[in-house]
């Protein structure tokens, strides 16, 4: 299958950069999947599993937002935070998610439940692509 | 009277060694501490640039949408996001820092989004008018912070509250230099047009552009904390690095007093001793 760059990158430094076959993701509108040769194209993410296929091997990560460019048959990947399902820290997640949900049990305002809500989503989003 | 000012002198040569153990202390993890935020600028600086890029041919592709974020108001108000450090003792790292942020808001409308403890006290004690008091605390200031700070920047930027966001921070150079630098934020500045002006824009552009502009704003946000925090530790580097060096030379020339007077009172011992064997 013939291959594309991409590169993804987080606040944490570049996560990956170098030629992919595919790339399955979460836009605002739904999963989408880029392979090579595709058009230009912007879109925004939500929180979701981003699956990265390599020498035909696929790896799942949990994605936490950001967006993603496409330009020229270069990919970028702009996440605001992007772990491979094994370097994933569960416990730290499991933590996450109670301490979220007891934001999301007091709070009050529409905004604290937004942020709450968020925080939950991503926790979720973290265990669920760890597989617990 | 001799013996007594050897006292005192020793007394100080102690004091000033103890000083200089602090200094010496400080000096050495603001070392260890600035080797790990040079690692973690570094380390952003490719989202950073990917970021910018994107951003621009994002411009382009939604060029025909056109956004508040990049509009160009009259400017009434600015908002300054003021980011210093939690501590003194940095050298002129805070000072610097909010003599330019003074020299630039001079007679201008302004509000302020103080990251950083220092920060926030210099402001609190001006009266200026503070955004949100929640930054206040540089060292735990993380990611999210950032995205949550972009957020009500860019609220506030779109309900117009104020017609200009600028960032001033302090920029790491060298490991002695630390300039600071101010940066504008919002509008967005539309400046080249790439060629990729036919992109396909999944959904509508609008609702791309809320989304993708906050993230923008956070991560240049994030990227001057990274910048602001390698500053702050260089700038305490050196001046604890001068501080010890001052210690050094106080001690030194308090030693040479103390050896003058030990000398003194022995040869004022030497002359009674001899002028009373002479009496005999």
């Amino acid at each position: 299958m013939s291959s594309f760059r991409l590169q993804i990158v987080t606040p944490d430094g570049s996560v990956f950069d170098g030629e992919a076959e595919a790339l399955r993701l979460r836009t605002t509108e739904g999963y989408v999947s880029i392979r090579a040769h595709h058009a230009d194209y912007i879109a925004a993410l939500e929180i979701g599993t981003v699956s990265v296929t390599r020498s035909g091997e696929t790896k799942n990560a949990a994605c936490g937002g950001g967006f993603l460019s496409v330009s020229k048959g270069e990919v970028q990947l702009v996440a605001t935070t992007f772990e491979y399902a094994e370097n994933i820290d569960v416990a730290r997640a499991e933590n996450a998610k109670k301490r979220a949900e007891e934001r999301l049990a007091a709070a009050q305002e529409a905004k604290d439940i937004e942020i709450a809500t968020a925080k939950l989503s991503r926790a979720l989003n973290r265990l669920s692509v760890a597989g617990k | 009277m001799s013996g007594a000012s050897m006292k005192q002198i020793k007394t100080r040569i102690r004091s000033v060694e103890s000083t200089r153990q602090i200094t010496k202390a400080m000096e050495l993890v603001a070392t260890s501490k600035l080797r790990k935020a040079k690692q973690r600028a570094e380390a952003t600086r490719p989202y950073h640039e990917v970021l910018a890029k994107a951003i621009s041919s994002l411009q382009a592709g939604a060029a025909d949408a056109p956004t508040v974020y990049a509009a160009q108001r009259e400017v009434k108000r600015t908002c300054y996001v003021v980011i210093a450090g939690d501590r003194g003792l940095a050298g002129g790292y805070n000072a610097n820092l909010f003599r330019m942020v003074k020299s630039m808001t001079q007679g201008q409308d302004y509000c302020v989004l103080p990251v950083g403890k220092k920060s926030m006290e210099q402001f609190q004690r001006i009266g200026a008018e503070i955004v949100s008091a929640y930054f206040g605390v540089t060292g735990t200031v993380g990611v999210s912070d950032c995205a949550q700070m972009a957020k009500l920047l860019c609220d506030g930027f779109a309900e117009g509250k104020y017609d200009r966001v600028v960032v001033a921070y302090t920029r790491f150079q060298s490991m002695l230099s630390q300039v600071p630098v101010t940066e504008e934020l919002l509008p967005l500045r539309l400046t080249e047009v790439k060629t990729n002006a036919g992109a396909l824009v999944e959904g509508s552009a609008e609702a791309l552009i809320a989304k993708i502009v906050p993230q923008y704003v956070s991560g240049i946000l994030f990227a001057a904390l990274c910048e602001a925090s390698a500053s702050e530790h260089g700038a305490r580097r050196t001046a604890m690095n001068s501080a010890n060096k001052n210690a050094s030379e106080i001690i030194d020339t308090l030693v040479l007093h103390y050896n003058r007077a030990r000398q003194a009172v022995i040869t004022q011992e030497i002359t009674e001793i001899v002028s009373g064997a002479e009496a005999l």
